[in-house]
């Protein structure tokens, strides 16, 4: 099936689900006034769905926007690929969405114009409420090949990797490049999927969590901090490399406290799988790995 | 420079054990760097990672956190998280360039004097080996 063909499905069952009644908003996305570039967009009348789209550049998550828009307005349809059904996933396990307020239409995704989406492992949603198409196993969109994955620099955790390789003061250097250019506009913090609170200790200026100032080392000390507070959460959509006006490598941080958390477990770990499962900071075991007799 | 460097340490103490084992050491007379400043805190669970970043931006050279040995808390399972908090910070300082000899955590429990008097001498030796902590600072060196 050819991306037009799906976009033809996604119109015409958008348009059934607002006109019965079903939901009162259809999340998606629609061109914007660039080419390349496509937006969220909340639908709702029927004679409306023909805004949506869906082609090679249908990079945005919808799941957040939900969380934002705090929709009290009945049953709310989302289109949801993969990626946002694991943001999905996390929005529920943190209280920020109900099930019961959402119809999700899952759409199989082979991989967008991003390589951020190159190693994605989950073309399929993991919760719909309705699939629109079958994940065609054949195409390869941008998809992982296994051959793929295990080239140097292409892997799952490609961003930390290349930074690992690097020796400690390289590594700092690099960050240091970044977190200089770093316009502090909490753009990655608004984007992502599991950064979910109200209110951000970085907004807090009276309590002094966080420096305003805009240097490389405070802008630092936010980078390693958000990284942390939403690492364990991470569900790998590059979102907030997405959306960074400075093109930032930031996924680098996130991956890697993923990647070390697999380590610590000794077992592979991946935030979003399910609406139930507490994150890898929000638990322990008793035998965890100990370096502080 | 090396010679008479004397590194800040700041150090993150849990009330129940190792801030009653520095309080031993104390009454016991044992000898320790002065380099080290305590911070008394309720729990080694109540230690947020900011505090160690925040602590290196605003100039301490090394950083100690130190709570009852795992199975002792006195909130039953805060160093259980703190654990696994750190164990994870450690690998995410390194990966940000910070020399893993300026990052320590320790069990000490009320009774362990003489390892909160070597634990702090052992840090105090290690983070002056690597002299004056220029990262995370700004290069001018300016107060936050």
């Amino acid at each position: 099936m050819t991306n037009g063909q799906k976009q033809q499905l996604i119109r015409d069952r958008a348009a059934a689900l607002l006109a019965d009644g079903a939901v009162s908003c259809i999340v998606g996305w629609r061109q914007t006034r660039f080419a390349g570039k496509t937006a969220v967009c909340f639908v709702r009348a029927p004679e409306d769905a023909t805004l949506l789209v869906w082609n090679e550049y249908t990079i945005p998550l919808t799941a957040k926007y939900l969380a934002d828009e705090r929709w009290t307005g009945g049953k709310a349809g989302i289109l949801a690929r993969g990626c946002d059904s694991k943001a999905i996933n996390r929005l529920l396990r943190d209280n920020q969405l109900e099930r019961e307020k959402l119809y999700i239409v899952g759409l199989p995704c082979e991989g967008k114009a991003d390589e951020r989406c190159r190693p994605c492992r989950q073309k399929t949603p993991l919760v719909y409420d309705e699939l629109l198409w079958e994940e065609d196993s054949a195409a390869d969109g941008g998809g992982t090949s296994a051959a793929d994955a295990d080239a140097p620099g292409r892997g799952r955790f490609f961003r930390a990797d290349e930074v690992s390789a690097l020796g400690i003061d390289a590594r700092y250097d690099y960050w240091e490049d970044v977190y200089a250019r770093c316009i502090r506009c909490y753009a990655c913090r608004n984007a992502c999927p599991v950064c979910s609170c109200r209110e951000c200790y970085v907004d807090m200026h009276r309590a002094g969590f966080q420096s305003k100032r805009q240097n490389a080392a405070d802008n630092r000390v936010f980078g390693v901090t958000r990284a942390f507070h939403v690492g364990d959460r991470c569900i790998e959509c590059g979102e907030c490399e997405r959306v960074c006006p400075m093109g930032l490598p930031i996924l680098g941080q996130t991956q890697k406290v993923i990647q070390t958390a697999e380590a610590l477990a000794g077992a592979p770990y991946e935030a979003g799988l399910n609406a139930e499962d507490e994150n890898f900071l929000g638990k322990f075991d008793l035998d965890d790995k100990d370096a502080f007799m | 420079m090396a010679v008479d460097f004397e590194p800040k340490i700041l150090a993150f103490c849990c009330n129940w054990c190792t801030y009653t084992g520095a309080d031993l050491a104390g009454q016991s007379r044992m000898k320790y760097p002065e380099n080290v400043r305590v911070v008394r805190v309720p729990c080694s669970g109540r230690v947020n990672p900011q505090f160690i970043l925040r602590a290196f931006r605003r100039g301490a050279d090394g950083v100690l956190v130190c709570g009852c040995h795992p199975g002792d808390c006195h909130y039953a399972t805060g160093n259980y998280f703190t654990r696994r908090r750190f164990m994870l910070m450690r690998e995410l300082l390194e990966f940000n360039g910070v020399d893993p000899g300026r990052f320590h955590a320790r069990w000490i429990s009320g009774s362990e004097a003489a390892k909160f008097r070597d634990t702090v001498s052992e840090v105090t030796r290690t983070v002056k080996a690597l002299g004056p902590n220029e990262r995370f600072q700004e290069a001018s060196g300016e107060e936050s």
